[in-house]
């Protein structure tokens, strides 16, 4: 059975037609990179994934159910959909929301009610397990980027998700952040936990995703692996992600692509 | 605010650049200080949140200057063991109210009416008044301030369900205080990027239209942002009711000090009446 | 305007927070029904807003500086309910963690900012920008206004409850145990300190904010805007340059209104029975009524009305308020409030007339 399967799924908002007649299939314990530019869709289409917003028209199916506003009301069936599918936020300040990073990572389980006991060992082994055990009582507004990122996350993966969305998640990060985020994912992901991935940043794909989709206005223009997706310089200059560089020196002049 | 003084000399922007600066620092410190470990640290927060709110109570009630003074005493003594910082921020706070109430009980010393004193255009009872009034201020900011020092503000807004404060007013609490410091440090950097862009000093209709230009930013910022929370909220489950995780648990010490507290307060109202 | 710890006794203080939870609950509840839980983060970030434009020092015409509480602003674009709450949110944090306003007398703060301010507010704005496209300049206006009104309302009413305290409360010395100063005073203290700085802040960050908006987004003025003509939806012209003359107007209204009793005598008419009778007031009817003859006893008509209907605030000044001129001054600020209720509920008379049908009224 497939993971997510995406039938011609159209979303408009506020006169943008974000996501266009989009069909893709996503199978289980897949590593799955959404590649685009800004304004290509890919944030929306994670959001849509997640049933947080719905589509106009088309249909998202999650492991053959269907993820739509009726199906949301359904406690029965929305709360461990809730569970399994967890989300990271690329604005960190959205994503934590509670007054400390304990009360942060303590939220998911708690509105999915489980037991206090359970909940407060829980939270203190991925804090610890995330190395941010320091951070517990901490407000979140002053923590360092890639500490807040990792509060972001620890905050998802307590619900131990069988699937993480994650949008652009080395964004606005130092590179050792960035670094460190990254082989969370590798570690984290395999096997049977499958992670989709928003992001327009080329660095590490072939780490990071078996699979990728290239989206551009709302549309999927393109599908491959990591490497296939690399070789194809124009389709990613097209779809701006990278951009032809040009310079001079003394009387010699080449281009290049440059991520 | 009751102890921030803005420089009479000083343009909007550096004042309100100062007073941002001193709300943020005083949301810290605190923060900080709750954390030490001391007498009062350990107790539970529900018995120092009732404990420290029947005491302001009873010198809402106290009738008499002297039980009033005894309270103060009392509260200076509480902030004495609980590693509050006495120079810097306990006495910000003494001459901050002092100050304060003092200027608004002044013009009483003169204008109540009843026995003159030693031949001068006061009254005793003007005196008295204005006695009450700055003893009051200081007594209430005192214990307020113990229980800042002492207690994680967190702990403070859940400790509040003892006063039947709906859950979810303790959220929004929580989450307003969060929150209001990512809109502090916000207005902060708008103000420094302005003020940097500034070669002389801005007129007050300039400054008047920063401000509200500021606030219509940060106006849009709330509203984009409450719907992206929103979204963030129910990625996580949230689905209507919201739920606290507290982990209070009286002990022998904290029913002792709950005790304490309430036959103080008992005392101080039937003996203050 | 925070009133602090001490100044308002316990049993003001109780009855205050008693006269607001249901407000809390009302609106509470409806705020939930209309906005589906998605009220937790808005009002937490409105509520930090507020918290945030209650800092602002604002620079004043005249030189001065005041602050606003942004309750006219919040009741423009999220409404009174959610207003209410909000600003209630961030008196409480401003009680609780920053030692603004007594932690007794937050029932208060909140009945007179929050509250009664969020609801005047509403009142105001509804009346003054009727059925104008959400770009008019009446708008901005009208926001102003509103927050005008309001927070000189909040004023009033904390004014009220300073100045019963020592009508009420004294110790056994007689000196009084909470705020010392009776109405005669706190009202003329409170009021002249907020028409003219804290109400002309809020008007400031009300309207300027306001047209700010129409500027950048004038779906968020939609929520509060009722029935708008849809065929004039105007462009956004901007704010008035200076928002002068309104408050010029204002101001002048309430101060001059005092100046009504420097007039020679009762104005022309406005006779008691007991005038009548008194020769001095007598003589200013005569030379009033161009040396008419006065007649002896007060015409039978006004003497049978005058004892059925004694006006609440007879001759305008309650006998507890020493000093005619701030007495007048109270009056006019009630009188105004009538009239206003009056077009009120004479507006909604004509409105459910238009709701009838296009071609009544």
């Amino acid at each position: 059975m497939m993971l997510f399967e995406v039938e011609r799924l159209t979303y408009r908002y506020e006169g943008v037609t974000a996501v266009d007649d989009l069909t893709l299939a996503i199978p289980e314990g897949s590593r799955v990179v959404l590649l685009g530019a800004n304004g290509s869709g890919k944030s929306t289409l994670l959001r849509l994934l997640d049933g947080l917003i719905f589509g106009q028209s088309g249909s998202i199916l999650f492991r053959g159910d269907d993820v739509s506003e009726e199906h949301m009301l359904d406690d029965e069936w929305a709360l461990p959909f809730r569970r399994t599918v967890g989300m990271v936020f690329q604005n960190p300040d959205v994503q934590l929301f509670n007054p400390t990073v304990f009360d942060e990572v303590a939220f998911g389980p708690l509105q999915l009610r489980w037991p206090k006991d359970q909940i407060r060992e829980r939270v203190d082994e991925i804090l610890e397990r995330l190395r941010i055990s320091h951070l517990k009582n901490r407000i979140p507004q002053r923590l360092s980027g890639g500490e807040k990122k990792r509060v972001a996350l620890a905050s998802v993966l307590v619900l131990d998700p069988a699937v993480l969305l994650l949008d652009e998640p080395t964004a606005a990060l130092d590179p050792r952040s960035q670094s460190e985020v990254i082989d969370l994912m590798v570690e984290w992901g395999g096997g049977s936990k499958s992670v989709i991935t928003a992001t327009h940043d080329l660095g590490d794909l072939e780490d990071i995703a078996d699979r990728c989709y290239v989206l551009d206005s709302g549309r999927l223009v393109a599908e491959g692996t990591p490497a296939e997706i690399l070789a194809d310089t124009a389709l990613l200059r097209r779809t701006n992600l990278i951009h032809a560089h040009r310079h001079q020196r003394g009387e010699e002049v080449h281009t290049h692509p440059r991520r | 605010m009751s102890d921030f003084h803005p420089n009479a000399k000083g343009g909007f922007i550096e004042n309100t650049l100062e007073g941002l600066h001193f709300a943020i620092e005083r949301a810290l410190y605190a923060e900080v200080s709750a954390s030490r470990t001391g007498l009062l640290q350990r107790l539970d927060p529900r018995v120092k949140v009732a404990g420290l709110f029947a005491m302001v109570v009873s010198v809402a009630l106290a009738t008499k200057l002297w039980s009033i003074a005894a309270i103060f005493v009392l509260a200076v003594a509480l902030v004495a063991v609980s590693s509050v910082p006495v120079r810097a921020v306990a006495s910000r706070t003494w001459i901050g109210a002092f100050v304060f109430s003092g200027a608004i009980a002044l013009p009483a010393l003169f204008l109540t009416p009843g026995t003159p004193l030693y031949g001068l255009p006061i009254t005793l009872q003007g005196v008295r008044t204005g006695s009450f009034l700055v003893m009051r201020a200081e007594t209430a900011a005192t214990l307020m301030l113990v229980l800042a020092y002492t207690t994680p503000w967190t702990h403070i807004l859940k400790a509040l369900r003892i006063f039947r404060v709906p859950v979810v007013f303790v959220v929004i609490l929580g989450m307003t205080c969060r929150y209001i410091l990512l809109m502090l440090d916000t207005a902060h950097q708008m103000f420094e990027s302005r003020k940097s862009r500034t070669v002389n000093r801005m007129s007050p209709a300039e400054n008047r239209r920063l401000a509200i230009a500021s606030s219509g930013v940060l106006l849009h910022k709330t509203l984009q942002m409450s719907d992206e929370v929103y979204l963030a909220m129910q990625a996580r489950g949230f689905h209507g009711e919201v739920y606290v995780l507290d982990d209070f648990a009286m002990q022998a010490r904290d029913w002792f000090a709950l005790a304490a507290f309430a036959a103080l307060a008992a005392a101080s109202i039937l003996v203050g009446r | 305007m925070h009133i602090p710890d001490g100044y308002l006794s316990p049993a003001t203080c109780a009855v205050a927070y008693a006269a607001s939870v249901p407000f809390w609950r009302v609106a509470l509840k409806r705020v939930k029904k209309a906005m589906n839980s998605r009220q937790v983060p808005l009002l937490s970030l409105f509520a930090a807003l507020s918290f945030v434009i209650m800092m602002f020092n604002l620079p004043l015409p005249g030189g001065t500086t005041g602050h606003a509480t942004g309750i006219g602003l919040a009741t423009v674009v999220i409404g009174p309910w959610a207003a209410m709450l909000a600003v209630s949110v961030a008196l409480v944090v401003q009680a609780l963690f920053f030692g603004d306003g007594g932690v007794t007398a937050i029932g208060a703060n909140c009945f007179n900012m929050a509250i009664a301010g969020a609801l005047v507010a509403y009142l105001i704005y509804r009346l003054v920008a009727g059925r104008s496209p959400l770009a008019s300049p009446r708008r901005v206006v009208a926001a102003g206004v509103a927050g005008y009104v309001a927070i000189n309302f909040s004023a009033l009413l904390a004014a009220v409850e300073f100045g019963i305290q020592p009508l009420l409360y004294k110790d056994a010395a007689g000196a009084p145990l909470y705020c010392p100063y009776p109405l005669s005073i706190a009202i003329p203290a409170m009021m002249i300190g907020h028409l003219t700085i804290a109400g002309l802040a809020e008007l400031a960050v009300s309207a300027g904010v306001v047209a700010f908006l129409q500027r950048s987004d004038l779906s968020l003025l939609r929520a509060t805007a009722g029935n708008v003509r849809e065929s004039e939806e105007a462009r956004p012209q901007g704010a008035p340059r200076s928002l002068r003359p309104l408050w010029l107007g204002l101001a002048t209204l309430c101060v001059l209104t005092p100046l009504g009793i420097l007039a020679a005598g009762s104005a022309w008419g406005e006779w008691m029975a007991s005038d009548y009778a008194n020769s001095a007031a007598r003589h200013q009817i005569t030379s009033a009524s161009f040396n008419a003859a006065v007649p002896q006893h007060a015409p039978q008509g006004l003497a049978r009305l005058s004892s059925v209907w004694t006006a609440p605030f007879a001759r305008y000044a309650p006998p507890y308020i020493r000093g005619a001129a701030f007495g007048y001054l109270l009056s006019a600020m009630f009188g105004v409030g009538l009239i206003v209720a009056g077009f009120l509920v004479l507006g909604s008379f004509t409105r459910s007339a238009m709701r009838a049908g296009p071609d009544s009224a």
